[in-house]
């Protein structure tokens, strides 16, 4: 109790100095949990264009559908997979895929053919709500699509617009249809945008003459917490003749990316932090060199080294964790602040650029999460005792004689 | 060009020029001549060429033509009316199914264009689309087009004269040039010793391993012109499946107006 008493009196003595040494540290801090936030957000917003917009949590597929996708290639019976899905706690929309030709006016363009479950869909993605210009499919409009903004970029289309399309129909007639576009959607992801379709799956199965069966079916898990892996083991026992992939392993390159971006934040801590570890160990070694005289006459007094070290740590913890509150005070309402109103890069930024194929989003939300606060504030604890470690053992280790006559 | 499809000039030596085989005749003529004196060899083979172009082609061709196509997934059967005027401009308009009656192919020079009676369309195929299947078939849209690349981009040469199965044959050898982006590694044909009638064409892959065959069968007079009425195209990576183009009726040396692959004309139904 004495030693927190000494520790408590302390840190209200040299006034000055205590509150740089807090400041800086509290800055830091902030800053780090501002910094963690936005690449929070940055990561969720990739991760939101890769799987809440196109790709799904899961996919299941025909087996050899993924290696050379074939019109032929379909998964049979998708109602009651579908069922099946949903007893398990599933949510899912099935997809059909064809390859195919656009044209209007003098351009034309290779599209793939998207058939879209339009009650489904809107359960397992948000393309649905990512319109660009004009609306999304309806069941009303048979002969309306959406097509991706690349794509109307090179066809020169505009909402409204006429659009033929050519391709082979399952039963190897030549299947054409005029069309007309109801829709362009945001950037997506390289593959939708430049060449993404979408109709709704009656249109398209009238057209290819595919009846039955789908290529695709997109599944998310209704409990978002359930381990990724785990539920996909589930999945495919569940469908042990189908292949089911998830995000991870439909996108390795994207999952790697987001693994090393978590990396990538613990560094830019660390370096952060070394820059005010030696910051904060110049303060407290200035503090401890200071009052070298002090510390002789209270060991001469009876102090033990020990108590002393525990003095001095403890002052110094009880600094950071005024920094950190500090900290929290700043950086949290700033980071709140961000992740309703997104930093706009709209015009540095393409509109279509890409990142492994996933759209990057010009608007940078931040996204507080309990990793972007806690870690920065356990990072600067880490700093602060390893800093304070010399200076401490230092003044434990004084001998109460020659540090009386210290000048 | 995949591996899926069939250099132009078989399909449409046979479909749109009326049965002559005027691109080994085209290759034999705008071959560019080698740095060194050609061999003997290669000499001949050339001259025998030349003799086949002599015999086989029309300076305009018209006639009718049924396409049976198998695959794994579905059979299908459809008549055609084709027409042709020298190397470059050709025309072929679906007659039967009803499904694509009026759907027509016009190729002019390296470009072609489908029109679509469905929707009232033509379009100009582009680069994606060539290597997609024609109609179906086991053709590409790119073997309708790319006729004169084969001339361009292979060397022939005699590999084999003498009795096999018991006719006299002659067989051609193609060999890409070194720098040439073609994806057969070898073309080989033989045609028999009398007439220069082609028998069979076999396209190996650049590992030499045989992708396709064609066999040329039904020798018949059409036109004036003894030609094979029969083609038979089987992948060898698809058992089972093949396209076979049967002559119904073939006429030569018309006086075929110009306008008549015109895109206006395309719309004609």
């Amino acid at each position: 109790m004495q030693i927190l008493f000494f520790a408590l009196r302390n840190f209200n003595r040299a006034r000055t100095r205590t509150w740089i040494t807090v400041g800086a540290m509290a800055f830091a801090c902030a800053i780090m949990i501002f910094y963690a936030s936005l690449l929070e957000g940055w990561l969720a917003g990739m991760e939101k264009n890769a799987v809440g917009m196109d790709l799904g949590e899961f996919q299941i597929h025909a087996r050899g559908f993924r290696a050379d996708p074939d019109l032929y290639k379909r998964i049979g019976g998708e109602e009651n997979v579908l069922a099946q899905l949903g007893r398990q706690g599933f949510v899912a929309a099935p997809r059909l895929y064809a390859s195919g030709l656009a044209a209007a006016g003098n351009a034309s363009s290779g599209i793939e053919l998207r058939g879209v479950d339009l009650a489904r869909e809107p359960l397992v993605t948000a393309l649905n709500a990512h319109v660009w210009r004009g609306q999304w499919l309806a069941q009303e409009d048979q002969a309306g699509v959406v097509v991706g903004r690349k794509l109307a970029r090179i066809l020169g289309l505009g909402v409204g617009d006429e659009v033929v399309v050519v391709a082979q129909a399952a039963d190897g007639s030549t299947a054409n249809e005029l069309f007309r576009v109801r829709g362009i959607l945001k950037s997506v992801a390289e593959g939708v945008d430049r060449s993404g379709f979408l109709m709704p799956s009656a249109t398209f199965r009238r057209m290819m003459i595919v009846p039955h069966g789908v290529h695709q079916i997109v599944v998310k898990r209704q409990i978002p917490a359930e381990d990724l892996n785990r539920a996909t083991t589930r999945l495919a026992r569940l469908l042990p003749n189908h292949e089911v992939r998830n995000w991870r392993q439909l996108q390795p390159v994207l999952a790697r990316l987001f693994e090393m971006s978590d990396i990538s934040l613990v560094i830019m801590l660390l370096i952060t932090y070394a820059a005010v570890g030696i910051l904060t160990l110049n303060a407290l070694l200035m503090s401890v060199f200071e009052r070298i005289p002090e510390f002789g006459v209270m060991k001469a007094l009876g102090f033990s080294p020990w108590g002393l070290f525990a003095m001095i740590v403890a002052e110094s913890m009880f600094q950071v964790t005024v920094a950190a509150f500090l900290a929290l005070a700043v950086g949290l309402p700033l980071s709140l602040y961000f992740s309703s109103h997104p930093i706009d890069f709209s015009g540095f930024v393409q509109s279509s650029s890409t990142i492994a194929g996933v759209a990057l989003d010009a608007k940078w939300y931040c996204v507080v999460t309990m990793n972007s606060v806690v870690l920065p504030i356990l990072f600067l604890y880490l700093v602060a005792g390893l800093a304070i470690l010399y200076p401490a053992l230092k003044a434990a280790m004084l001998k109460p004689l020659a540090a009386i006559h210290h000048r | 060009m995949n591996r899926s499809s069939l250099p132009a000039s078989i399909f449409l030596v046979l479909l749109i020029a009326g049965g002559g085989i005027f691109w080994l005749a085209g290759n034999a003529a705008s071959a560019p001549s080698q740095p060194s004196q050609p061999s003997q060899d290669e000499q001949e083979a050339r001259a025998i060429l030349l003799e086949i172009d002599d015999l086989w082609r029309a300076t305009s061709s018209q006639g009718r033509v049924r396409m049976e196509v198998k695959t794994a997934n579905y059979t299908r059967t459809m008549l055609m009316d084709i027409w042709s005027k020298g190397k470059d401009k050709s025309l072929v308009r679906i007659v039967s199914p009803l499904k694509e009656k009026d759907t027509a192919s016009l190729k002019t020079g390296n470009t072609m264009y489908t029109y679509l009676p469905k929707t009232d369309r033509t379009i100009r195929l582009t680069s994606s689309m060539m290597m997609s299947a024609w109609m179906g078939s086991h053709f590409t849209n790119d073997d309708l087009v790319k006729e004169s690349r084969l001339a361009e981009d292979y060397d022939p040469r005699i590999s084999f004269k003498g009795k096999r199965d018991g006719k006299e044959v002659i067989e051609f050898t193609l060999l890409p040039h070194p720098d040439a982006a073609v994806v057969w590694g070898r073309i080989v044909m033989s045609v028999t010793a009398h007439g220069h009638l082609p028998l069979l064409a076999t396209y190996y892959d650049e590992d030499n391993v045989l992708a396709r065959t064609i066999y040329f069968s039904e020798v018949k007079n059409m036109g004036g012109r003894l030609l094979p009425a029969l083609l038979k195209v089987v992948p060898t990576d698809k058992p089972g499946e093949y396209t076979e183009l049967i002559y119904e009726a073939m006429r030569f040396d018309l006086d075929l107006p110009d306008t008549l692959f015109s895109l206006l004309e395309l719309r004609r139904r």
